[in-house]
């Protein structure tokens, strides 16, 4: 396992991993897990073994309207479909 | 799993790992949540409308809504003749139903489940325990599959667990989590107490929990007899794990099952080998999650510590016992 990567590094970086998107946004890892699995975090992995890695201004801003939508009162499948709408 | 519709997610949860062939004191308390949780399916579709201060059924919209078998089943059986009733009505009644209707109830969740490939009915891990597997009792379970169960376990978690409006949807789940006593399979001790303060807000302000939450439809018999099996594999703890079990095993067997070894003592890679040859002779999917002295090992949707562990007899038996570990 390496060494986690302190705060500045991370928020410099372009790439970003989902522990590290935890420590961004401070939602839990499994629902980012949950989010990634489902399709609505976009991410890059260049083969199957290695790690998925996700850009950082883009996820963060992805996480925060995934939170906006839940607070408005929009349930999972429903942020889904918005989601897919956009894209 | 957006397809699947509030009971046939349920039956996911609630069905995964229970005997498939009689009918247990656990299981019952399951069925009677599927069947409250058409009940709520039917106030998600609008099939109950809001009147003056309590939600009623609406006639018209009735038959269209019992087109699926499972939902025809539950509705007629409990449908009210002459005056409408509400739904802590609906609720009360579905405590009610007899053993004949919930086993015809399980049949009818589980077979359009089954043709889509989503449950299927497995030999139970305690046909491994040696004393079973050498006599030859045959004992199956259902087992959910494994990403939707995780999909469905995992968006109610999302739901719950963050920030944000939970939808009605996930207050029903929550209501029949609790009602099966479920709870303690999705969610850890932290996070029951997060989901407990969750849904005491929604009771003080949202009108659905308000009315749901404070009914109930389980026995309190068998939430005590199931509250009991989980106290016993808690209660004791010894160097080598913890469970009752380790001092009583006769007790509860569907917690705890004894594999033994070919040899005496075995290291630990032989001990894995004949737990594995063991597993897949009864057909089991598993994977090692870790190796070592005491390996862990995901079956069928439950990962299990396999303990070192030897039975004292006529003879010494050595194997390895394997126990639940939760939450996964």
């Amino acid at each position: 396992m390496s060494r986690q990567r302190s705060l500045e590094v991370i928020l410099a970086s372009e790439y970003v991993s989902i522990g590290e998107l935890v420590r961004l946004t401070g939602t839990r890892y499994s629902t980012l897990k949950f989010y990634t699995e489902e399709g609505m975090l976009p991410f890059e992995q260049a083969e199957e073994n290695l790690t998925r890695r996700f850009h950082r201004e883009t996820t963060v801003k992805q996480i925060q309207k995934i939170k906006q939508m839940k607070a408005e009162g929009m349930s999972i499948p429903q942020m889904k479909e918005w989601l897919a709408r956009e894209r | 799993m957006d397809n699947l519709t509030l009971a046939q997610q349920f039956s996911l949860i609630g069905l995964n790992g229970q005997d498939s062939l009689y009918q247990t004191v656990v299981k019952k308390a399951t069925l009677r949540c599927v069947a409250a949780a058409v009940v709520l399916e039917a106030w998600l579709e609008g099939v109950f409308v809001w009147d003056r201060e309590w939600f009623m059924i609406d006639p018209l919209s009735i038959d269209s809504f019992c087109e699926e078998p499972y939902r025809s089943l539950v509705m007629k059986t409990l449908l009210p003749k002459g005056k409408n009733k509400d739904l802590s009505w609906w609720i009360r009644k579905v405590s009610g139903l007899s053993k004949r209707k919930m086993t015809q109830l399980e049949k009818a969740i589980t077979d359009p489940l089954r043709k889509q490939g989503l449950i299927e009915e497995i030999p139970g891990l305690l046909g491994c325990d040696l004393y079973l597997h050498s006599s030859g009792v045959e004992i199956k379970e259902y087992r959910s599959d494994s990403q939707s169960f995780l999909t469905i376990t995992e968006s109610v978690r999302a739901e719950v667990l963050e920030e944000g409006t939970i939808p009605d949807e996930a207050i029903c789940m929550l209501w029949l989590l609790r009602e099966s006593g479920c709870m303690h399979d999705l969610f850890s001790r932290n996070e029951i107490e997060t989901a407990g303060e969750k849904m005491g807000a929604l009771y003080r302000g949202n009108p659905l929990a308000k009315q749901l939450y404070m009914l109930r439809v389980r026995r309190g018999i068998e939430m005590a007899y199931k509250q009991f099996l989980k106290f016993k594999s808690r209660a004791v703890r010894t160097q080598t794990g913890s469970g009752i079990n380790f001092l009583f095993p006769a007790l509860e067997r569907s917690q705890s099952v004894f594999i033994e070894m070919e040899a005496w003592f075995s290291n630990p890679e032989r001990r894995l080998r004949d737990i594995k040859n063991r597993l897949e002779s009864q057909g089991h999917k598993f994977t090692i999650l870790r190796e070592g002295q005491i390996p862990l090992i995901q079956i069928d949707n439950v990962v299990y510590e396999a303990i070192p562990h030897v039975i004292y007899g006529r003879v010494p038996i050595h194997g390895v016992r394997l126990l639940p570990r939760r939450p996964f």
